[in-house]
């Protein structure tokens, strides 16, 4: 059994202080080593997880954080899948414990990517980061995609841009409990409907912010954690699947098919059902892709209904972003995964620092991560009192 | 601040998508049609569903239907089926009006393969 003994995130946003992401990834870590108990010589693997060298403006970047974390010696690489990147680096560890190679493993997420480069540079590099031969030469961007792929779900369940400003209203207040949230807001659904057209349905607010920032986790064997940190919440079922990176391409383009093969798998590895979980963090670059994925992780059978009963809301039967999400605590691309099991840690073990900490935390969270437009999908089940 | 540019001139070398490359530049529609069973993919699949990855060029009309359409700060673009292909793709709607829900490829100029959607002469508006 994995245990996640130690967690941390910078705070997200455009950092302008002249600190770069090593001082972030180094931030994270060692605030994160500290929770552990653990010393910087008990780590004997490093899995890093950054979205792009353009980014970083570094190649291998885990042999340069190694150095910067003292962890030299240990095993290090650098794993990436798109905006899964952090998430699959959170697998890679816990599969590297798991077969014995490893017994503690720190995972570290970075990306500086608001500061280092301009917005338009940035949106041409996600441009790449679907199939840069197709979509990317005919110049679709992220938004354009995500856009054609929510207007078939849409469509299909009868929503409309009131449930695109619910979405976007709750995360933006739920970031403003969190004082490392990038941008915590208090939006009125007629600034969001007067906010600009970026691809239709897609406006201005329903988009996730560029962000700078670095998250932290410290992965144990859980006979092998300090005996203070033994009851850590555990990592109790990893997903992974894949879908065509072409949404044309696609039989169903609405659909994110890979995500509900990667939680069946993560289910049933943890012997667990949507159902048990009792809180989840959701990849959500857009407020539609947020429902897109409600569902295909399998936590409604009727968005629209549950939407209106505040199922997703703090309090609510679920508890979706709590910490904002993307579109509010932020969106620094390798950080992002690591971040998700860092905030779900957390908030299982009753520590996180958001005035939306759970008096009574729930057994499961679900961090749920994915790259492309839900092309490369990755989820992650912690547990906890086990 | 340190302050690096980073000049890059990529070669993109198109590998086993040449000859629909070389097509998209002309503004024409040559799709990957599976030996195994037929299935047309534009653009081309190497591997078709059924798990052959023994296809046949085949040219098509280049006429397109408008399946979804998005329009903003980003531009035009739209999910198309063009005109006899099985699987969907995504292009640049150039020039349409809400009610035009037919097209067809044309030319992208420059060099590289954009695919572009005019709206098709004297296509009926929907
Ligand atoms: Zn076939």
């Amino acid at each position: 059994m994995v245990s996640v003994i130690g967690a941390s995130l910078t705070e997200f946003g455009r950092r302008k202080d002249g600190s770069s992401f090593r001082d972030w990834a180094a931030d994270a870590f060692e605030s994160a080593l500290s929770m552990s108990g653990l010393e910087r010589s008990d780590i004997d693997l490093l899995a890093c997880s950054s979205e792009s060298d353009f980014f970083t403006f570094q190649l291998n970047p885990a042999s340069v954080i190694a150095g910067d974390l003292g962890l030299t010696g240990a095993a290090s690489m650098r794993v990436e899948g798109g905006g899964a990147s952090g998430q699959l680096a959170v697998h890679s560890a816990v599969n590297a414990i798991r077969s014995g190679q490893a017994k503690r493993a720190a995972v570290v997420g970075f990306d500086p990517s608001a500061s280092q480069l301009s917005a338009a540079a940035v949106k041409e590099l996600y441009c790449l980061s679907f199939d840069a031969w197709t979509d990317g030469m005919t110049g679709t961007s992220s938004t354009v995609l995500y856009a054609l792929s929510f207007q078939f779900f849409m469509e299909t369940r009868g929503l409309d841009e009131r449930h695109l400003a619910q979405v976007t209203i709750q995360n933006r207040d739920n970031a403003l409990s969190n004082a490392k949230a990038h941008l915590g807001r208090r939006h009125s659904a007629q600034e969001i409907y007067a906010s600009p057209i970026i691809a239709s349905p897609y406006r201005r607010l329903h988009c996730s912010p560029l962000s700078d920032g670095a998250a932290a986790i410290i992965l144990s064997e859980r006979n092998s954690a300090p005996n203070q940190r033994r009851n850590a919440p555990r990592i109790v079922g990893i997903g992974a699947s894949s879908d065509k990176p072409r949404l044309g391409a696609r039989n169903a383009p609405g659909e994110f098919r890979s995500k509900t093969a990667a939680m069946k798998i993560a289910c049933a590895s943890a012997g667990l059902t949507p159902a048990d979980i009792g809180l989840a963090e959701i990849y959500d670059a857009y407020a539609g892709a947020q429902l897109q994925a409600i569902e295909a992780l399998g936590f409604t059978d009727d968005i629209i209904c549950d939407l209106e009963r505040d199922a997703f809301r703090p309090g609510g039967r679920l508890p979706v972003n709590l910490s904002g999400g993307l579109m509010g605590q932020g969106a620094p691309a390798g950080a992002i995964g690591v971040g998700q099991t860092a905030n779900c840690a957390l908030f299982l073990e009753g520590l996180h620092y958001s005035e939306l900490q759970p008096a009574s935390p729930p057994k499961y969270a679900l961090a749920d991560t994915h790259g492309g437009v839900c092309t490369t999908s990755a989820v992650t089940i912690l547990g906890v009192g086990l | 601040m340190i302050k690096r540019e980073l000049p890059l001139e990529y070669r993109l070398a198109p590998g086993w998508l040449t000859p629909w490359i070389e097509s998209v530049v002309r503004g024409e529609t040559l799709a990957r049609s599976c030996r195994a069973c037929g299935r047309i993919s534009f653009v081309p699949e190497r591997v078709c569903e059924c798990g052959c990855a023994e296809g046949i060029w085949k040219s098509l009309p280049g006429t397109a239907t408008v399946i979804r359409r998005t329009f903003g700060a980003d531009g035009s673009f739209g999910l198309v089926r063009f005109d006899y292909a099985d699987t969907c793709t995504v292009v640049e709607l150039d020039g349409f009006e809400l009610g035009n829900r037919r097209g067809k490829l044309v030319p992208p100029g420059g060099h590289l393969p954009k695919l572009i959607l005019q709206p098709e002469f004297g296509a009926a508006s929907a």
